[in-house]
């Protein structure tokens, strides 16, 4: 028979609400609170072997403490599935659910499964992890939807158990991460992107095998009137830096951004810059740092008037952009924004490579 | 990153070579750079020009702050 730990929060091991939300790791043997409703939808295909549990709080507060006995806990019982949740939609349990599926599918290599409503703001944090060993499924906003959140959880844990291969978010009925997978298909590329070209020439409704990310909308910033009297700033992602790249900054997958100040500079010299980026080849960039921070360009104007004295903001703001998360640089992109406002910045010209 | 300082109220002027992916992912004000790696000018021109280039892609930039815009525009370097 299939073993399984269930893992919840404070509240659903039935310890109590916000009160309890201090509780420290626990651990029940068998199933105890939604645990039960678990063993119900698993029946006589698998069996809970523990419920661990932990306080809302305790788990945010006290991540290394909690994180090594949850860890411990499940590795005591062995089990061939963990799930987690469901949290609808509480954001401190759901995103523990997320960071304990992610860790304990890295650390003890046990698949695990969890579900939330896809509003729940874990759900960033589980895209991501793009991990392919653990799975969310969507439920409900609330605890009406608990009793097909448990069925579902069950159905997909003891599939999980199995060894069974998963298939595609759409088909599965799992919430998308973005992995990307091969496949084998009976028919060639050329014959299926023809297919969808013919039927998107047509307007007939067609499937890419590519999806693509979805990217939330924004309102647009308005217009600076009279930009000659306005506080301008320069910020790149071509990865140019001081020569030496004081920054540390790597080639691909950078988290920090770095500003360098310009105030003193008329232009940027070869070999007193460099350019510091693995997506794109940075020759042109090194003999010519203006490419990335046009800064000849922009004394020239404030020479001409066209940019007021001392509008230039003195320093200009770098992450070299190449394979950076779309979570990292929205983060990146509001610590700058809040960077700019303390110092009065209207409006900013962006270099991207 | 720009749709984050949009989204507090900073314009953004994008130089860009990749403007067909700025689009979509609807950054705002979009100002075609010249190519992916050197955006701002054009290695193959004499020095003088490249750096006239430059400056007009700047000023273009400037223009576009300078821009009332509600979906992605882009903004062409004039006379480049």
């Amino acid at each position: 028979m299939i073993t399984v730990v269930h893992v919840v929060n404070q509240f659903f091991a039935g310890i109590g609400g916000e009160d309890k939300a201090n509780v420290g790791v626990g651990v029940s043997d068998g199933a105890a609170g939604a645990a039960r409703g678990l063993q119900l939808q698993l029946g006589d295909r698998a069996q809970i072997l523990g419920t661990v549990y932990y306080g809302d709080n305790y788990f945010h507060e006290h991540k290394d403490e909690a994180f090594k006995a949850i860890l411990d806990a499940v590795k005591a019982k062995h089990p061939q599935v963990v799930v987690a949740g469901p949290a609808f939609n509480a954001g401190r349990y759901g995103m523990s659910c997320v960071e304990i599926c992610n860790a304990i599918t890295k650390e003890l290599n046990i698949p695990c499964v969890t579900a939330m409503h896809d509003e729940n703001p874990a759900i960033g944090t589980y895209r991501d992890h793009v991990n392919p060993n653990y799975f969310c499924l969507p439920t409900a906003e609330t605890t009406a939807g608990m009793a097909d959140a448990l069925k579902a959880l069950a159905n997909f844990a003891v599939r999980l158990a199995s060894g069974e291969t998963i298939g595609a978010a759409k088909k599965e009925g799992y919430l998308p991460r973005g992995i990307r997978r091969l496949e084998k298909t009976d028919r060639p590329g050329f014959e299926r992107a023809i297919d969808m070209l013919l039927k998107k020439i047509n307007n007939q409704p067609f499937e890419s095998e590519i999806a693509m990310e979805v990217w939330d909308d924004i309102s647009a910033a308005p217009k600076l009137d009279h930009v000659k009297d306005r506080n301008i700033a320069v910020i790149t992602t071509s990865g140019v830096v001081p020569w030496g790249n004081p920054g540390k900054f790597k080639t691909f997958r950078n988290t920090h951004w770095e500003k360098y100040n310009i105030s003193e500079v008329r232009h940027l010299e070869a070999g007193k810059w460099e350019a510091v980026h693995g997506g794109y080849n940075t020759a042109f960039m090194n003999k010519n740092p203006h490419y990335g921070v046009p800064l000849d360009a922009l004394r020239k104007l404030e020479e001409e008037g066209v940019i007021g004295k001392g509008k230039l903001y003195p320093a200009y703001y770098v992450i070299p952009g190449n394979q950076g998360s779309p979570a990292v640089m929205r983060r990146v992109g509001k610590e700058i924004a809040d960077d700019l406002k303390k110092d009065n910045v209207e409006g900013v010209l962006f270099v991207s490579t | 990153m720009s749709k984050e300082l949009e989204k507090a109220g900073l314009p953004v002027a994008l130089v860009t070579a990749m403007y067909p992916v700025a689009e979509q992912v609807k950054a705002r004000r979009i100002i075609k750079g010249i190519s992916i790696p050197h955006p701002c000018g054009d290695p193959a021109l004499p020095a003088e020009l490249d750096a006239k280039l430059r400056k007009q892609i700047v000023e273009t930039a400037l223009k576009a702050l300078e821009s009332d815009v509600q979906e992605p525009t882009v903004f062409a370097p004039s006379g480049g």
